[in-house]
């Protein structure tokens, strides 16, 4: 997965609550060495809360769009399969803007 | 078509031939042995490999008909029972224990942290949660168990500074505190900040000993009020008769001086 065109990423959950699995190991994939090397200027903070509300992940893209993705039934290949899938349209429109720049 | 030269035939060449050929002798037609397409086999060779076909074993009475056996899982290496016996020495020994999510950090960051926390006497172990769970289930930590999900770390001190964790875990993003047992307290995060928040022991009860005693001295100051009261009248009295004295003394002192 490559995180480029991400500008902030924030996961927040209960940890009291036992739908958070998914999300709290697609926290633990997003913080691997090889996935923040990507963009070193990704912010991910976790918020962690004890008030029963549901796991969130809120990805802020550098172009202004907003993903939430509600983790309690979600598993978290289907998390990573989706945030990797929106980078890459965008990192291909990005490409094709630079391309269509240059000539 | 393969020249089969029969073995009865090699066996009735001349006696002074003594070696053997062989049974059957392939003949090259039409394209070579080793082809680059997938020559198709020779009829005979088919029906070779048709019979010759392998045939699973199969049990006499299908699986599903006969009990199920009950296999019994027991896993108990050394090793496991040692961590297990570790883990409960930890929930005994320690005031504090605070339960974080790990996500991976470089090396040097552990040890660096590890380093800072030794400092406040905190001991940091990484635990493994198919250990843990067992453990907290037997014990009455219940609560606890929804918390060992992913890669975790476990806290652990005798004393019970938190602020000074509270620092140490600002300064490293990668762990993310999820909730502390202190003294047999379950606190969530929230609950970690208030008690990193609290005064100390001491001032605590100072507090706790004033309010205590403020009812009491009210309730003596409103009974002593009238007796009080009394008193600083008489008092007052006392002073405006002596004034009185003095003043009629002096009146009639200069009077009769003059």
């Amino acid at each position: 997965v490559v995180l480029r065109p991400v500008k902030s990423i924030v996961v927040r959950f209960c940890p009291f609550e036992s739908n958070v699995e998914s999300t709290r190991k697609f926290l633990g994939c997003i913080n691997h060495k090889k996935i923040q090397a990507t963009n070193r200027n990704c912010e991910v903070t976790a918020d962690v809360r004890h008030d029963g509300s549901e796991p969130l992940v809120d990805v802020m893209f550098a172009d202004g769009e907003r993903l939430i993705m509600k983790g309690a039934n979600l598993t978290t290949i289907e998390m990573l399969t989706a945030l990797g899938s929106r980078c890459n349209a965008k990192e291909l429109k990005e490409e094709q803007k630079s391309k269509k720049k240059s000539p | 078509a393969p020249a089969a030269k029969m073995a009865a035939l090699s066996g009735g060449v001349a006696p002074w031939c003594r070696g053997w050929l062989p049974g059957l002798q392939f003949v090259r037609r039409g394209s070579k042995a080793v082809t680059r397409h997938w020559k198709a086999m020779h009829f005979q060779r088919q029906k070779l490999m048709a019979v010759t076909e392998y045939v699973a074993p199969r049990p006499a009475i299908p699986p599903r008909c006969l009990a199920p056996r009950k296999e019994k899982q027991e896993e108990d290496n050394g090793y496991a029972r040692l961590l297990r016996q570790q883990v409960e020495e930890v929930f005994r020994d320690n005031r504090m224990i605070a339960v974080c999510q790990f996500n991976s950090m470089p090396g040097e960051d552990v040890v660096l942290m590890r380093h800072y926390l030794r400092k406040h006497n905190i001991e940091v172990k990484f635990v493994l949660n198919e250990i843990i769970r067992p453990v907290l289930s037997q014990s009455k930590y219940k609560n606890l168990l929804p918390l060992f999900v992913a890669r975790n770390i476990l806290l652990v001190s005798r004393e019970t500074k938190v602020k000074e964790m509270l620092r140490v875990l600002k300064g490293v993003p990668q762990i993310n505190l999820l909730g502390a047992c202190i003294d047999d307290t379950i606190l969530s995060r929230q609950g970690v900040e208030n008690f990193a928040k609290l005064p100390s022991l001491e001032a605590t009860q100072g507090q706790t000993v004033g309010a205590l005693a403020l009812l009491p001295s009210q309730t003596s100051s409103l009974l002593q009020r009238g007796s009080a009261h009394l008193t600083a009248l008489l008092d007052q009295h006392i002073s405006r008769l002596q004034a009185g004295e003095t003043g009629s003394a002096a009146e009639p002192a200069p009077a009769q001086s003059s």
